[in-house]
């Protein structure tokens, strides 16, 4: 017999699927902002904060929201070198496969941008920034110069504040967002509206305000965390339900169950 | 799962440690609340023993007993403390400081009218009731005191007393007054016969006297009376 909880379990298994995003007020508030930048003539925009605070499902989202308005791409993962990032950039900018056996030069590809200014506009959405070595970072900022190619980058907020930190960087980077761990109020709201979209009402319904209060203090308001310990949660709570269904509340989901979930992630030590 | 066994032991350690500071911090506070009802219970007995601890003081003792001229020293360690310096002295070696005056037994006796032979036997005999403050006295005001009793109780004891009194001082004619008030409300007590009688023999009204007594002595045949004639017709009175 399948768990009721197995569905829950599934709903939040981590991912940056558009089809996952869920409008809150902290994170409407930052597409608006992101929305509203691009449509200035910046060369550069900075998203940025800590791990699991919701930037690469922003970028995400942005990017299905706007793509038939505009010419506006993802890069989810870094390329592994210079030479794949170049040859997806080429075939964005040129809508044509790279050749085989060719490669990309830098200067030409510069100065096919500049060729674009005026003509397109063309929004690169950069997640994972932090992976970019400097040279490679250089050369995107040279790129972003045609004013025909604007970048969207998206870091970690404690990892590579060098790179940020420094002058010429600093100056191509006109519009700064930031992105911060959920209140506990947009929390409860993530986790409800979350169940509530696969039709889990009574076991949205079944986590109260006391636990919520105890999933924000261990998880600190981070998606990423929050998703994690809710998914070990309803993996408890599946196993009860399959095997001693005498230890489970189906109206309440009990704290004991909260703080075993956070002991097996190592949130809580004994 | 696999591992939920060890995670709900791992769960039960971590409940208990999180519920230990609990336990502990209860423990402490009610150690606190007993301390302090016992405290307050014995507050007054500690503090004492904190005046002890801090003032201790040597000096000598001198105990000087009047009555019969002895003399005790007592030299011993003692505790300069509040209550004992002013309420108790103790028998031996302890909580007395300075010298202490024993009374003498003069100051608190009381004198007792002296009268003449015959009347000492009278006196002799029980009477029904004792007067505290009829004592002999040189203070005015007391007889005042006794007289304004007398005029609202009109009791013999308080006029016979005056009476006596007055006689012993040489003032023979309050005594005479006296001892008429006296035979006026009892005319059978003899004692205020015979100290008219002898107030007027004192006063030089000899005949008076002894016309008095004989008509008492009609009346009466008193053995004292007859006697107390007898040395006033042989002037030997």
């Amino acid at each position: 017999m399948k768990s009721r909880y197995e569905a829950a379990k599934q709903v939040f298994i981590d991912s940056v699927d558009f089809e996952d995003y869920i409008d809150l007020n902290s994170s409407v508030a930052a597409y608006k902002q992101l929305e509203y930048s691009l449509d200035k003539p910046l060369k550069m925009i900075l998203l940025f904060g800590r791990p699991g605070t919701g930037k690469s499902i922003l970028l995400n989202h942005i990017q299905q929201k706007l793509k038939h308005q505009r010419e506006i791409y993802y890069f989810d993962t870094p390329a592994v070198n210079e030479k794949e990032f170049f040859h997806k950039l080429f075939k964005v900018l040129t809508q044509k496969d790279l050749p085989n056996n060719t490669e990309v030069n830098f200067s030409a590809l510069v100065e096919f941008c500049q060729g674009l200014r005026g003509k397109r506009e063309i929004v690169i959405l950069l997640d994972e920034a932090q992976m970019y070595d400097t040279e490679m970072m250089e050369k995107i900022r040279l790129l972003s110069d045609s004013r025909a190619v604007k970048f969207v980058i998206s870091l970690h907020k404690t990892e590579d504040e060098d790179l940020i930190a420094k002058e010429h960087f600093k100056s191509r980077i006109w519009e700064v967002i930031e992105l911060k761990n959920a209140s506990r109020e947009d929390q409860a709201t993530y986790i409800h509206k979350k169940l509530l979209k696969k039709n889990l009402f009574d076991i949205a319904n079944s986590i109260k305000a006391k636990e919520m209060k105890m999933i924000h203090h261990f998880t600190k308001g981070n998606y990423r965390e929050c998703n994690k310990l809710l998914f070990t949660i309803f993996e408890i709570c599946e196993h009860y339900d399959k095997n001693e269904s005498a230890k489970i509340n189906y109206t309440h989901i009990h704290s004991k169950i909260i703080e075993m979930s956070a002991l097996k992630l190592g949130y809580i030590n004994v | 799962m696999y591992d939920i066994t060890p995670l709900e032991d791992k769960w039960k350690k971590y409940k208990r440690r999180k519920r230990r500071p609990w336990y502990i911090g209860g423990m402490i506070l009610i150690f606190l609340i007993f301390s302090m009802i016992f405290f307050l219970k014995n507050s007054e007995k500690y503090i004492n023993q904190l005046k002890v601890y801090f003032t201790t003081v040597t000096s000598t003792v001198e105990i000087e007993e009047v009555e019969k001229v002895k003399k005790v020293h007592i030299k011993s360690n003692i505790v300069v403390n509040g209550p004992l310096m002013t309420l108790e002295v103790e028998k031996e070696g302890v909580d007395i400081s300075g010298v202490i005056e024993v009374a003498s037994t003069e100051d608190i006796l009381v004198d007792i009218p002296i009268l003449d032979g015959e009347e000492e036997d009278h006196l002799a005999k029980p009477k029904k009731a004792i007067h505290l403050d009829i004592i002999k006295t040189a203070n005015a005001r007391a007889f005042k005191d006794v007289e304004k009793r007398f005029r609202s109780s009109h009791d013999t004891e308080d006029s016979l007393f005056l009476a006596r009194t007055y006689y012993d001082k040489g003032q023979y004619e309050q005594s005479e007054f006296w001892a008429l008030e006296t035979n006026k409300i009892s005319p059978n007590i003899e004692e205020s016969m015979f100290i008219f009688v002898k107030s007027k023999m004192k006063l030089g009204r000899k005949d008076e006297a002894r016309n008095i007594l004989t008509g008492y002595l009609k009346k009466s045949n008193s053995p004292k009376a007859r006697n107390l004639l007898l040395r006033i017709e042989n002037n030997k009175f």
